[in-house]
């Protein structure tokens, strides 16, 4: 038995392993319990992809379901859970622009923004998000990818790798690129609006 | 070790102690001052980047996949492959909680019940806890239970509070907000069935005139007494046949009524007392502490609003409304086959293709103004 006591999703991982455990066998409070600690971060993992709140609230809830019918075909063998469900959640998101891709545009939607702000604060905070969604629409697809799992989906660089299938040094070097690329492309839209 | 690939772990490292420990920019900068100026400008710009794109879930998304999610669960369960060694009948269940009253002493078992999280019989409590949701027979009753063992969270996370057990608050919240989703599902499943009953009660009369009246007109003794004479023989005795589950129905669904009425009174109180509990707790919790409670407190609000309107709704309903919930019940228990396909792709197996095999069929998947709508067009759910 894995005795291991790393974090994980804000779990041990043995409780996590544990839960995983009972939710393969029909228990479904165990399964809510693993939704309830990774809804967050999908919801915004695939919010940052795709930069629209209904779309992704939809296919927040596919990652869930198709979880839930296959939860019992996955297996440990140090694939974190948290990478198997967010594997998931990047085939949808593949799909999804496949497609969408004679709409590659998105419009962001006011409704990303929470609405009990006021409204300077709401126009402030929109400004942000459509500044920064636009600048990882600027980057390679496998940078985006890194900065959405990392940033959005909170994942560590090892649950990142995972996912993308790379290894760690591979996922740490695309993530410096992307930061980089990020700063130059915001950098330039500062100066441009200054200009 | 190149030099790109020591910058990179070193920039790793100060991510993760600026995503997960709460450091700051410049207590990363005091680490590598040798590394400062190539640094600060990419921290700060992961920083800008992890803030902006940290948009959360509307909590009337949160109650509204919660539900989608148990309706999906409900009919998956049924054919849900179980291990023969974790599978276990009642009665073997019976028999291991006797055997642990008897091996570990039933004062054992009765001392956990007050016990503690982080207490040596916590573990004990939570493992009576579930053999009770085991045994309890009835939807009705489990509904009941998670509301109550609601309750008992609530005091959990007040005594981690005190003593400033803050993962315990976490953790013991993450539990409460689960006993609310399945109070909550519980409680509409028992509503659905209940009016799905109250359908089928009427005899299976197979006039066509009687087919072509709606369901709720078809009442058995109205219609065995109303047909015209050429038909009389084979009505009445279709009346005949069914008075017998016919009546049953009626006395099962006025078991049902006073069941529901039963679980609404005892949901009212928990409605009002629960959240109130935790909002006193959020006063008295640490900052670290208040945003998990404040999303219990909504969570709680919201499932108990909901239950109750639903509750409440029904208990008001008039025959008319029946084919409102009759369209709402429609996916439960009765489609529980749509979705056999178990066959799905193993996701970690590289890109998806959904199309051709492993997705649920297009009627399954869960689209926005259909099914991410929980019950129906009431909008019950806020």
């Amino acid at each position: 038995m894995n005795v291991s006591i790393c974090m994980n999703g804000g779990y041990l991982v043995q409780d996590e392993q544990d839960l995983v455990h009972r939710a393969q066998n029909g228990d479904k409070e165990a399964f809510t319990e693993l939704y309830e600690t990774y809804f967050g971060k999908l919801y915004r993992y695939v919010v940052a992809r795709i930069g629209n709140r209904a779309e992704a609230e939809d296919m927040t809830q596919q990652v869930f379901v198709k979880a839930y019918k296959s939860i019992s075909s996955y297996r440990w063998r140090g694939v974190p859970f948290s990478a198997w469900l967010f594997r998931i959640a990047h085939n949808l998101v593949v799909d999804f622009f496949r497609k969408e891709s004679k709409r590659p545009t998105v419009p962001l939607e006011e409704s990303l923004v929470a609405s009990n702000d006021n409204v300077q604060q709401v126009v402030e905070r929109r400004l942000d998000i459509e500044r920064v969604m636009a600048a990882t629409r600027q980057l390679t697809a496998a940078q985006r990818e890194v900065v959405s799992l990392r940033f959005a989906g909170g994942l560590a660089i090892a649950e990142v790798a995972r996912v993308m299938g790379k290894s760690e040094g591979a996922v740490k070097a695309l993530q410096h690129s992307a930061i980089a690329a990020l700063r130059r492309i915001l950098l330039v839209g500062e100066n441009g609006v200054k200009g | 070790m190149s030099k790109d690939r020591e910058f990179n772990n070193i920039l790793d490292e100060c991510l993760e102690r600026l995503l997960t420990s709460g450091e700051t920019v410049e207590q990363c900068l005091e680490r590598y001052p040798e590394y400062a100026t190539e640094l600060e400008p990419l921290l700060r710009t992961a920083m800008v980047t992890r803030e902006t794109l940290t948009i959360e879930p509307s909590v009337e998304f949160r109650a509204r996949a919660r539900y989608q999610l148990h309706s999906e669960m409900d009919k998956s369960a049924v054919r849900r492959w179980r291990p023969i060694l974790t599978w276990q009948p009642r009665w073997v269940m019976v028999a291991a909680v006797v055997m642990v009253v008897m091996l570990a002493g039933g004062g054992t078992v009765v001392a956990a019940d007050s016990s503690m999280p982080g207490t040596p019989l916590y573990g004990v409590k939570l493992a009576t806890e579930n053999v009770r949701l085991t045994l309890s027979s009835s939807d009705v009753d489990k509904a009941e239970l998670y509301a109550t063992l609601a309750d008992r969270r609530i005091a959990e996370i007040a005594y981690a509070i005190e003593k400033g057990k803050l993962q315990q608050v976490e953790k013991v919240t993450k539990r409460l907000n689960n006993h609310l989703a399945m109070m909550s599902h519980l409680s509409l499943a028992v509503e659905k069935i209940e009016v799905v009953a109250t359908e089928k009660a009427p005899a299976p009369v197979k006039d066509k005139a009687a087919e072509a009246k709606p369901i709720s007109e078809t009442a058995p003794q109205k219609s065995a007494a109303n047909q015209p004479s050429a038909t009389t023989a084979r009505p009445t005795v279709a009346a005949e046949d069914n008075q017998g589950p016919s009546a049953r129905a009626m006395s099962e669904n006025a078991a049902g009524i006073k069941e529901r009425a039963k679980l609404r009174i005892l949901l009212g109180q928990y409605a009002v007392n629960q959240p109130e509990q935790l909002r006193a707790l959020l006063e008295q919790a640490p900052e670290s502490a208040r945003p998990a409670i404040l999303q219990a407190i909504a969570i709680s609000v919201a499932s108990y609003k909901k239950v109750l309107e639903e509750l409440n709704n029904q208990s008001d309903d008039s025959p008319a409304d029946e084919d409102t919930h009759r369209d709402r019940s429609g996916n439960s228990p009765a489609n529980g086959d749509s979705n056999q396909d178990q066959s799905d792709d193993p996701p970690a197996n590289g890109d998806s293709n959904q199309d051709q095999s492993g997705d649920p069929p297009e009627s399954n998947r869960i689209h926005r103004g259909q099914s991410t709508k929980p019950v129906s067009d009431s909008g019950a759910l806020h």
